[in-house]
């Protein structure tokens, strides 16, 4: 009895280790799973600070387990998103006047502040639906579908994976495929790249919907080296063509001895920006490769989580991301894990902090800090439970924070003296709860 | 350059699969590496949530799984 509970385990086993590559939503699959429903839910509060960007999220995820491992995962997600985020152009020592995405109102950024579009609101839901089932004796396949709706966009996927083990299950091998179909659909239509930013109401510079499609590839192996250590080699590829500039993104225009912006004259009884903008242009292809590897090391009790992430692509980004996670048991039923997260890029070929008036024209250029160069850390803590009817809580609280700077070769005249890096601070704060196992 | 880093990938794995080979433990060794906390993600929602909090406010994404779309994060 006690063998035939082993196999049980190890077939079990081999099909969560299976089951933990290649999507990002996964489940981790217990021995000896009886039939039924089980869920993993979380409220989450993301915050930046300076009333940038707030998000309270509810995540539901809930999986059938039915007979020879064959599992139903449905996941749904919802976000209220409010708050401000940086729409590209300087500070500088005047107060500073845009047009909203929308092309239908104005906004105003004080002096010396750095420009932040407040006008962001949004809702969004996201879908997910897989099942994974065996194949044969040593095949998995996992199927899954994806959809996700905001005001102005929507994102619809597919994916498809298979595993095989090898070595007595000691090692699987996978390989990923996911295609998605995302469409941005922004209110008064996306603007022309690199036009100018126009007064309210004049809206000849928007351009109708926009799509871009992406190929994922992730090939994978899993390991168990011995019986307190395995890891995980992955490799992904990923191939997005299409739309993918930011719509809502601008860059100032500036002068080119003082670095200043360019005034502008709105047109007589019209509302407008007070100096020069032009909205962002990336190219029209990105490829990205990246290895991640990760080990779990099992010590008395505690468990020490490590992964590694490198990134690199054809906007010549490059990144590396650490994180380390120690589970630590405290008493019978409950854990702390203290975790820390390390990441760093560089900036994009085409990232500029400005533009130059008078300067040759430029066929790409973007602001947007998330192509900038900048390090982040984050460090969290997290406590769970398991309740008296043995269902899991937990709690986490983290920080996050980034910090760049702007190109020195890209810094004009005055610019010197002020803010060019917006940076970003925020608090992660959630509570999960798993019942139904 | 870039057939040259897909070969070495290529080899970089295969060498793991074979070096894999040697390791491993019988299918009665396996209570510790069937434990919840030894699972390679063992809190698949705060995956996701953590997923979507660096895609949105960094230029890589995905490493572990897929990394593809999914929103007009601001």
């Amino acid at each position: 009895m006690a063998k035939k509970n082993s196999k049980t385990i190890s077939v079990s086993l081999a099909t969560a280790t299976c089951s933990l590559l290649g999507t990002s939503v996964t489940t981790p699959v217990q021995a000896q799973e009886e039939p039924g429903w089980d869920f993993n839910t979380a409220l989450l509060y993301y915050g930046e600070s300076d009333d940038r960007v707030q998000d309270v999220s509810l995540n539901i995820l809930g999986r059938r387990t039915y007979v020879d491992d064959r599992f139903l995962t449905l996941g749904l997600v919802l976000d209220s998103l409010t708050g401000a985020t940086p729409g590209g152009a300087l500070p500088f020592s005047s107060p500073q006047t845009f047009t909203s995405p929308s092309g239908l109102a104005v906004y105003t950024t004080p002096a010396d502040v750095f420009p932040l579009d407040d006008t962001f609101l949004d809702t969004r839901f996201a879908l997910s639906a897989s099942w994974q089932q065996p194949l044969s004796r040593l095949f998995t396949m996992n199927a899954g579908l994806t959809a996700s709706k905001e005001y102005d966009y929507l994102h619809l996927g597919a994916n498809f994976k298979l595993a095989r083990d090898f070595n007595k299950r000691n090692t699987t091998v996978s390989l990923g495929l996911a295609f998605a179909n995302d469409e941005l659909d922004p209110e008064g239509g996306a603007p022309v790249p690199l036009s100018a930013m126009l007064d309210v109401g004049d809206l000849s510079n928007k351009t109708g919907d926009q799509s871009k499609d992406i190929v994922d590839v992730v090939l994978g192996v899993t390991n168990v080296a011995s019986r307190n250590l395995l890891f995980q080699l992955n490799y992904s590829f990923s191939n997005a063509s299409g739309y993918l500039n930011d719509p809502f993104k601008f860059l100032s225009v500036v002068d080119g001895t003082s670095g200043d912006p360019i005034a502008r004259i709105p047109a007589p009884g019209a509302v407008g920006p007070l100096y020069e903008y032009r909205f962002e242009n990336r190219p029209d292809e990105r490829t990205k490769h990246s290895v991640f590897g990760q080990t779990k090391y099992y010590m008395d009790g505690k468990v020490l989580d490590l992964s590694y992430r490198y990134m690199t692509d054809d906007w010549e980004i490059d990144s590396h991301t650490i994180d380390a996670r120690y589970r630590w048991p405290v008493g019978d039923s409950s854990y702390l894990e203290p975790h820390l997260r390390y990441y760093t890029q560089n900036a994009a070929e085409f990232y500029r902090i400005s533009l130059v008036n008078g300067a040759p024209p430029v066929s790409f250029a973007s602001s947007d800090y998330r192509l900038g160069d900048f390090d982040a850390i984050t460090v969290g803590m997290k406590y769970g439970w398991k309740t008296r009817s043995g269902n899991e809580m937990s709690a986490r609280l983290e920080y996050y924070m980034q910090d760049g700077d702007a190109p020195s070769d890209q810094i004009i005249g005055n610019q010197a003296s002020r803010e060019l890096y917006p940076g970003l601070d925020a608090i992660i704060a959630q509570f999960s709860y798993r019942f139904g196992k | 350059m870039r057939v040259k880093h897909q070969a070495a990938m290529a080899l970089l794995i295969a060498t793991v699969i074979s070096g894999c080979s040697s390791m491993g433990v019988e299918p009665w060794e396996r209570d510790v590496l069937a434990k919840e906390e030894m699972q390679l993600v063992t809190d698949p929602v705060e995956a996701g949530i953590d997923d979507h909090i660096y895609f949105s406010k960094e230029a890589s994404s995905g490493g572990r799984g897929f990394g593809g779309g999914g929103c007009g994060c601001n």
